[in-house]
């Protein structure tokens, strides 16, 4: 392995980094609004993904369909997680939602490995063209369709938050509820639609997933809940570029630990990146400013 | 205008309102005194439809707000600016203005009003694309009434506006208090500065655990004692 193959992984890995850089984005701006973490989100971001089968395999639609539904899935699980795990949980103790959403992700990946007989599921890739070479790299087609997909979830999201009614609801929520509510906002409305939102960028983050891996199992979902934790805890929690840049960097550092190391090793330098980002910079990657009161 | 009946407002097993009627009338400032712990936020809150009564009525021109949420209450016509600002410190000086206008569809109106605002507190012009986090006590303060404001009240409730603010400031929002209701804006204000307050007010109130114990306009009554109760509480509660 030369030079050329290192920055080769490194390309690979920023082109699927996207797809943690969403899910990292889904975890923050669930903390955002509800100043809770949702443990469940990565499974049910896959478990949307897993629905978006029904529609190829048992109901013989076209085998593209099977991404707009995964998208529609994943939303519809998150509005169910909020209703089951937020909405009617006692919020002032940290714990409550900790155990329901961890309860939520376990039930998840149980009704996944039980209507799959825990088999592993083909899943088609975005776009299976010829790979564009530049110089002496190479862009696998698959990983650039994932990366191009991923990107535009993210601009569709910033539009909607920063130019949106919705959007200025939502934040306006995230920084000050009371405030919100004076100018009135529905609290319980904009925490719903935030966890939708949130909801169908998994889903395209876990159809993405499934694209470029080219299969689901119930064993994806344990790394990515771990991994998209990291990304939110590097980007900081409640800040949607860091988790963007985080979800970039730990697809990077992953892909070049498997290449410098191997695959067996890659997720405990990970790991590490994690600790040292807690000891170093555990306000994330762009700790925000903060007002003066 | 606003009619408030005997609401009592608890935190778990604690009562911090205790049976408060007040009434405000319309085109007036009302002041409501009182000492720290009163109820004073707590009433703000209540009529803002925060905070739920456990009985009584809030009635404000025939309608019946308890029970109703607050944006219905916005709806009404009703707007708080309250204890500690609580600007959105992330968002910009325009954000923070539009969030105020968020019930509202009339967006030609709403840009009119912003540019109204923004001559009548030429700082937030300045400001105008800061976010509202680093603006100074005092700029902030002005804000939180701009914000307000965005939603064109009828009622305009402010919580302890003078708080922690520099005395030539405090005398700045005074002054914009007079303005406003010389526009047509009923006021109804707590406020711990009495000197200030019975200077502008044509009604106040004093709350004292969780009740009104006095009620009158400045001037009929020795303002040294009412001053002096709604700094300390009255002699029987100390």
């Amino acid at each position: 392995m030369g030079f050329v193959d290192y920055v080769q992984a490194v390309i690979d890995g920023l082109l699927f980094g996207t797809t943690y850089s969403l899910i990292g984005i889904g975890f923050t701006l669930v903390f955002g609004v509800m100043h809770k973490i949702n443990m469940s989100y990565a499974a049910a971001s896959l478990a949307g993904a897993y629905c978006g089968l029904v529609g190829p395999q048992l109901l013989g639609l076209p085998a593209w369909t099977v991404f707009p539904l995964s998208i529609i899935a994943a939303g519809a699980i998150g509005y169910f997680i909020y209703l089951t795990c937020f909405r009617f949980i006692p919020l002032a103790s940290p714990l409550a939602t900790l155990m329901s959403t961890v309860g939520m992700l376990l039930l998840l990946d149980e009704i996944v490995v039980h209507s799959t007989a825990g088999m592993p599921q083909n899943y088609p890739a975005i776009y299976d063209g010829d790979p564009v070479e530049i110089g002496s790299f190479i862009l696998r087609a698959d990983l650039l369709g994932v990366f191009l997909v991923c990107v535009a979830a993210m601009a569709v999201l910033l539009a909607l938050l920063y130019r949106t009614r919705l959007g200025l609801a939502t934040r306006a929520v995230a920084q000050q509820p009371v405030a919100a509510q004076l100018c009135g906002m529905r609290l319980q409305a904009v925490n719903g639609l935030t966890f939708v939102i949130a909801g169908l960028l998994g889903g395209v983050a876990g159809a993405m997933i499934g694209a470029s891996v080219g299969m689901l199992s119930p064993l994806i979902s344990g790394p990515i809940t771990v991994k998209g934790l990291i990304v939110t805890v590097i980007g900081g929690l409640g800040s949607i570029p860091g988790a963007i840049v985080a979800g970039l960097l730990v697809g990077a550092a992953e892909n070049l630990f498997q290449a410098l190391r191997n695959v067996t090793e890659r997720d405990i330098y990970v790991m590490l990146l994690l600790f040292v980002f807690l000891v170093l910079r555990p306000g994330g990657l762009f700790a925000t400013a903060r007002g003066r009161d | 205008m606003l009619d408030v009946k005997d609401v009592v407002t608890a935190y778990g097993k604690i009562e911090a309102l205790k049976g408060v009627s007040l009434s405000v009338e319309p085109g007036s400032i009302t002041c409501l005194l009182g000492p720290n712990g009163a109820g004073k936020t707590t009433l703000m809150y209540t009529i803002a439809g925060i905070l739920r009564p456990r009985r009584g009525s809030v009635r404000f021109g025939g309608d019946e707000l308890v029970g109703q949420s607050a944006d219905r209450v916005v709806n009404r016509g009703i707007a708080l600016v309250p204890e500690n600002r609580l600007v959105f410190p992330q968002m910009s000086v325009t954000e923070n203005l539009a969030a105020g206008a968020y019930l509202r569809h009339d967006h030609g109106e709403i840009a009119s009003d912003l540019e109204k605002l923004f001559a009548r507190f030429p700082a937030l012009k300045e400001r105008r694309s800061q976010p509202a986090g680093t603006l100074s006590g005092g700029e902030q303060q002005m804000l939180a009434v701009a914000r307000a404001l965005m939603s064109r009240p009828k009622l305009l409730m402010m919580d302890e506006p003078s708080m922690g603010l520099a005395p030539l400031v405090v005398e700045e929002i005074f002054r914009i208090v007079g303005e406003l209701n010389r526009d047509g804006i009923t006021i109804f204000m707590v406020e711990q500065n009495a000197h200030m307050a019975l200077k502008v007010a044509h009604k106040f109130f004093l709350m004292e655990q969780g009740k009104v114990t006095f009620a009158g306009a400045p001037g009929e009554v020795a303002q040294d004692e009412v001053i002096r109760r709604a700094y300390l509480g009255s002699a029987k509660a100390t």
